[in-house]
């Protein structure tokens, strides 16, 4: 046969291929482990999880407003990342230098430092206190320049020789829409906006400066009560990862399953 | 298949192509060669619909070339193959039968299975683009020109991007399709395929045709010009 994709492998060299895969990464895994079984065994106080029991409550609400939080943000940037997409596509070049200059100030602001001038600044300017509020318009402002990214790159990565194979074939505009560009665009989207969902549950624990009670909040409320500052800390880790690595992993299928 | 031009001039910023005049009659396989920059691609994407030229009028088989409807009866072949990719080979080519023009479900899955397997691509169907060698990928995109029916085939230097096994192999499907009685126009700087393949030979230089004949002029070709070129291409 002959080897035109690339190095092919036979099916008996790709299984031991993947069998050598999966034991590295056990092993990579392992060695995380072990390394927080290490930290929490050498804390001088005994690990005691069922001291956490009493706020179990306030944790999962916590988590659920992490996850609200962000679908919000998420749903906001992209739908104003599309929107700026539009203005820094617009024949109108006041349109175009305004999306630029926006993008440049917020690559250049810290996220925490976004959300307190939202909160404490531009919020009171147009006559709102309301903290929460201002923290989610924070949040989406703050990852739209990177969604509109996302669009631009998408959308450009259809190159003009599809468009002459349409123009060729006589698809409708709405034909063309329809069957040949948005499916394409969505499926280049998918990846990187589920990595910018993930900014966005990342960053989202910085909301808690503004007293917005999510997960990084209602664990610090209780550690500062019960003292029980390892466990908490480490269940706060646990569960950001028990959302982000599942989100990354689809990320990834998606990609390899979808991806052109 | 008849190819008439007149007085056709087609500007970018300067002439690339510049006052053509010739009729050409009762060839079934036209080659147009030439350097990088002689206005060979030009002069056919113009005679196949996708570009309008500046000036003059344009004629193939009768048609004018720049009447809306001619696009859609040719087919054309892109130097890289050009495929949608997010779409399997097989579906390449039945969402152009389905949408555009008009094909049951049923049968624009035939037709373009039927083209397919004349590609030698029948086992590959269902395939991405990405997943096949860029030869198959290009037979498919030639099973896709071929599909719609088209009356005659463009082809734009359609090996240029393939390695010499593959170009072998889209050349030859390309030989095996002659044989069946469909007409080409192609533009290519394979000499050897352009010499067995043409029976008739457009030499371009300058956005000028230096040059035209059987393809017995690539042999002993009478102007400076056109011996100058054989004696660079290999």
């Amino acid at each position: 046969m002959m080897r035109t994709n690339g190095a092919a492998l036979s099916p008996q060299e790709a299984r031991t291929e993947r069998r050598g895969t999966r034991a590295a990464y056990a092993a990579a895994i392992a060695t995380f482990v072990l390394l927080a079984i290490f930290v929490v065994a050498r804390q001088t106080r005994a690990f005691n999880i069922e001291a956490l029991l009493p706020y179990r409550d306030d944790i999962l609400k916590g988590f659920g407003r992490t996850i609200w939080v962000s679908l919000v943000s998420l749903i906001g940037s992209t739908s104003l990342g599309f929107f700026f997409y539009l203005l820094s596509a617009s024949r109108v070049r006041y349109f175009r230098a305004f999306t630029d200059v926006f993008t440049e100030i917020i690559y250049g602001t810290p996220l925490l430092v976004m959300i307190m001038i939202m909160a404490f600044v531009i919020g009171p300017a147009f006559g709102s206190t309301n903290r929460a509020l201002m923290g989610y318009v924070g949040l989406i402002v703050y990852i739209t320049p990177y969604m509109t990214n996302i669009f631009k790159s998408a959308i450009a990565s259809i190159g003009a020789e599809q468009y002459m194979a349409m123009d060729l074939f006589g698809f409708t505009p709405y034909q063309r829409y329809r069957y040949i560009i948005i499916p394409q665009i969505v499926r280049i989207l998918m990846p990187p906006l589920m990595n910018n969902f993930s900014l966005i549950i990342k960053g989202s624990a910085l909301l808690n400066v503004l007293s917005y009670r999510e997960l990084f909040y209602e664990i610090t409320l209780m550690t500062n009560n019960n003292f029980r500052f390892v466990e908490g800390f480490l269940l706060m880790w646990g569960l950001y990862l028990l959302i982000t690595i599942p989100l990354s992993q689809v990320t990834k299928w998606i990609d390899r399953r979808w991806g052109i | 298949m008849k190819i008439e031009l007149n007085e056709l001039t087609h500007r970018y910023d300067v002439d690339v192509l510049r006052d053509l005049t010739i009729t050409i009659e009762g060839y079934k396989s036209i080659a147009i060669i030439g350097v990088s920059g002689s206005g060979k691609s030009t002069l056919l994407r113009i005679l196949s619909g996708l570009e309008q030229p500046t000036q003059g009028r344009v004629r193939v088989n009768n048609h004018d070339v720049t009447a809306p409807e001619y696009r859609n009866s040719v087919g054309f072949v892109f130097q890289s193959h050009n495929l949608f990719p997010h779409l399997t080979l097989l579906e390449n080519i039945t969402i152009v039968l389905e949408k555009t023009r008009g094909y049951s479900k049923k049968d624009a899955h035939e037709q373009a299975q039927r083209f397919l397997s004349l590609l030698h691509l029948g086992d590959q169907t269902h395939k991405l683009p990405r997943n096949v060698s860029g030869g198959q990928a290009q037979r498919a995109s030639i099973a896709r020109a071929l599909s719609v029916d088209p009356e005659v085939i463009f082809l734009d230097e359609p090996t240029s991007s393939l390695d010499p096994v593959l170009t072998y192999d889209v050349l030859n499907a390309i030989k095996e399709l002659r044989e069946l009685g469909m007409e080409f126009v192609l533009v290519s700087h394979v000499m050897s395929f352009v010499h067995d393949f043409a029976d008739y030979v457009v030499f371009m230089k300058d956005g000028e045709i230096a040059e035209h004949g059987p393809p017995s002029i690539l042999e002993d070709p009478q102007t400076e010009s056109l011996q100058d070129f054989m004696a660079k291409v290999p």
